[in-house]
C-alpha cells in the first residue's frame, strides 16, 4: 500500500506544485521581516527570522487534505479500496506517506529558511550563527509542525470527504476562526488551540496570547490533535459507505 | 468461481435499495443484472465488493466475502460507473498504482493496456481522454488481475458501435475460458446478444433469476418480458 501511495503522489504535478508554495512563503515571509525595519544585529530577530520555516505547515495541513478528500473527489477511492478492502491500511498507509513527505517539506523549508536569513544577514552586515540550540529548537519545531499538520490534513481530509469543504474549514479556522474562539475562551485556554499550540512549537509567535505553552508542551498538544484525527480518519473510514 | 448473493438488503436512511435480493451467477457464463435506472443493480454490485455495507445478507465469492479474499484483485475484477481518475495521471501511471496495492506485477500493466486497446494513449494525462477511452481504462483495471470474476457496471456506455462489439467478444471469450462475468445493464439489446442468464431487479427486488431462454431469447421477448417484469407499462 505505501508503494502504491508513493506512485500517486509522484504520478501526478498538482501536490509538488502545493508543496513548493512552502519555501516560497519562508523565503517572503523572512524578507518582509527584514524590510519591515528588522534588526539583523538583534540574536532574537534571527530566530523570529529562522521560525518562519514553520508557516510552511499551513502548505503540508493541505497537502493532507488534498491526499485523501481528493480522491473521493475524483471518485479513485473506490479503486482503492477495491485493491485493498482493508481500509485500516489505506488511511495507515497515508498517514505514514504523507507524514513523511511533510516532514521531509519541513526540512527544505527549515533549510531554506538558514539560506535566505544567512544571505540577508550577510547583505546587511550581520553576523549569522547557526550554533546553539536555540537555532536548533527553532528549526526542529518548525520541521514537527510541519509533520503534525501533513497528519492532521490527512485525518480532515478522510473525515470532511468534501474537498473545497475541508479546505475551507482549514483556512476559516487558521485565519478567523481560532483567534475569535481564542478571545472568547481566554488565552489561558487559547493556548491548548492547535495554532496556538504550533506557534509555541515552531516559535512563529504571530502575536497570539502573549503566554503560549512552552515549545515542548505545544509540541506534545500537537502530536494529540494528530493522534485525535488520525484516530476519526481510522474510525469513519471504516464504517463508511462508498457510494 | 460462483458468485452468490443471499437475501442482500441495504437501506440508506429512510431509502430501500435492495430488499432480500438473491442469485447465483455460475462460472463459464454471463448473467446480465437488468433493472430499470435506480433499481438497485449498482448498490447490489458495491455491496458484493465490499463498499457499502448490507444492512442484512450477504455477497460471497467462491464462498468468501470480498473483504476476507486475500489478495482480491487477483479473483476479482470491477468496473463501476463511479471509479473515477484522477485527471492529471497518465493511464499507465494510473494501472501501475492499482498494481502496487493490489500486488500485481506491473508486466501486467501493459499486457491490460494491449489487451483494451489503449496501448498507444498509454503515456497521456486521463483529462484528455474521452469517454469510450475512459470506459476501456477502467475495464483494464478490472483486468489487471487476471481475475476468475469480473463485475461490469454498464461497461457499453460510451463506447461506439465497433467497441460495443469489441466488448461483446471480450466477454464472450473470457467466459468460455471458466470466468465468472456479471454485467450490469440497462441496454436490453445489448444484454440479450451476450448474456446467458439473467437477473431482473426492479424497485429493489429481485423480479426473475434464471436462463435468457426462459423469456423467449430473443431480443423483443427480452425487451416484453423485462417491461412486464419491472411493472412498466408496454
Amino acid at each position: 500500500m505505501i508503494r502504491s501511495e508513493f506512485r500517486k503522489i509522484t504520478s501526478v504535478r498538482s501536490p509538488w506544485l502545493l508543496l513548493a508554495a512552502g519555501p516560497l512563503i519562508v523565503v517572503a515571509g523572512v524578507t518582509g521581516l527584514i524590510q519591515s525595519g528588522g534588526n539583523v544585529h538583534n540574536p532574537a530577530v534571527q530566530r523570529q527570522a529562522l521560525a518562519h520555516a514553520g508557516l510552511a505547515a499551513i502548505i503540508t495541513l493541505l497537502f493532507g487534505i488534498v491526499a485523501v478528500a481528493g480522491e473521493y473527489r475524483h471518485g479513485s477511492i473506490a479503486d482503492t479500496f477495491l485493491s485493498c478492502p482493508d481500509r485500516r491500511r489505506v488511511i495507515t498507509a497515508k498517514l505514514t506517506v504523507y507524514g513523511l513527505i511533510g516532514a521531509a517539506a519541513g526540512l527544505v523549508s527549515s533549510a531554506v529558511a538558514v539560506g535566505v536569513t544567512a544571505a540577508w544577514w550577510a547583505a546587511k552586515g550581520g553576523s549569522f550563527r547557526l550554533s546553539g540550540t536555540d537555532t536548533w529548537l527553532t528549526l526542529g519545531g518548525g520541521l514537527a509542525a510541519c509533520f503534525a499538520f501533513a497528519v492532521i490534513g490527512v485525518g480532515l481530509g478522510a473525515l470532511v470527504r468534501n474537498l473545497v469543504g475541508a479546505v475551507a474549514a482549514a483556512l476559516a479556522w487558521i485565519a478567523l476562526v481560532e483567534g475569535i474562539v481564542g478571545q472568547i475562551i481566554g488565552s489561558g485556554l487559547a493556548r491548548w488551540l492547535p495554532f496556538y499550540a504550533s506557534e509555541a512549537l515552531d516559535r512563529t509567535d504571530l502575536g497570539g496570547p502573549s503566554r503560549l505553552l512552552p515549545q515542548w508542551g505545544g509540541g506534545l498538544v500537537l502530536l494529540g490533535y494528530a493522534m485525535v484525527f488520525a484516530g476519526a480518519a481510522v474510525v469513519t473510514t471504516l464504517r463508511r459507505d462508498v457510494t | 468461481m460462483e458468485l452468490e448473493v443471499r437475501g442482500l438488503t441495504k437501506t440508506f436512511g429512510p431509502v430501500t435499495a435492495v430488499r432480500e435480493v438473491s442469485f447465483r451467477a455460475p462460472a463459464g457464463q454471463v448473467t446480465g443484472l437488468l433493472g430499470p435506472n435506480g433499481s438497485g443493480k449498482t448498490t447490489t454490485l458495491r455491496a458484493t465488493l465490499g463498499l457499502v455495507r448490507p444492512t442484512a445478507g450477504t455477497a460471497l465469492i467462491g464462498g468468501l466475502a470480498y473483504r476476507s479474499l486475500p489478495r482480491p484483485r487477483r479473483i476479482v475484477g470491477a468496473m463501476l460507473e463511479a471509479t473515477g481518475f484522477h485527471p492529471g495521471r497518465r493511464a499507465r501511471d494510473h494501472l501501475r498504482v492499482l498494481a502496487a496495492a493490489a500486488d500485481v506485477p506491473d508486466r501486467r500493466v501493459d499486457a491490460v493496456l494491449d489487451q483494451v486497446g489503449l496501448a498507444d494513449a498509454a503515456g497521456r494525462r486521463v483529462r484528455g481522454f474521452s469517454l469510450g477511452m475512459k470506459q476501456r481504462l477502467s475495464l483494464a483495471a478490472a483486468l489487471l488481475g487476471d481475475p476468475q470474476v469480473l463485475l461490469l457496471d454498464e461497461p457499453a456506455n460510451g463506447l461506439d458501435p465497433a467497441g460495443i462489439a469489441w466488448l461483446r467478444g471480450l466477454l464472450r471469450g473470457l467466459a468460455d475460458e471458466g470466468r465468472t462475468i456479471l454485467v450490469a445493464s440497462h441496454v436490453l439489446g445489448e444484454v440479450a446478444q451476450t448474456a446467458d442468464r439473467v437477473v431482473i431487479v426492479s424497485a429493489g427486488r429481485l423480479r426473475f433469476a434464471g436462463p435468457l431462454d426462459e423469456l423467449g431469447g430473443t431480443g423483443t421477448a427480452l425487451e416484453s418480458a423485462f417491461l412486464r417484469l419491472t411493472g412498466a407499462p408496454a
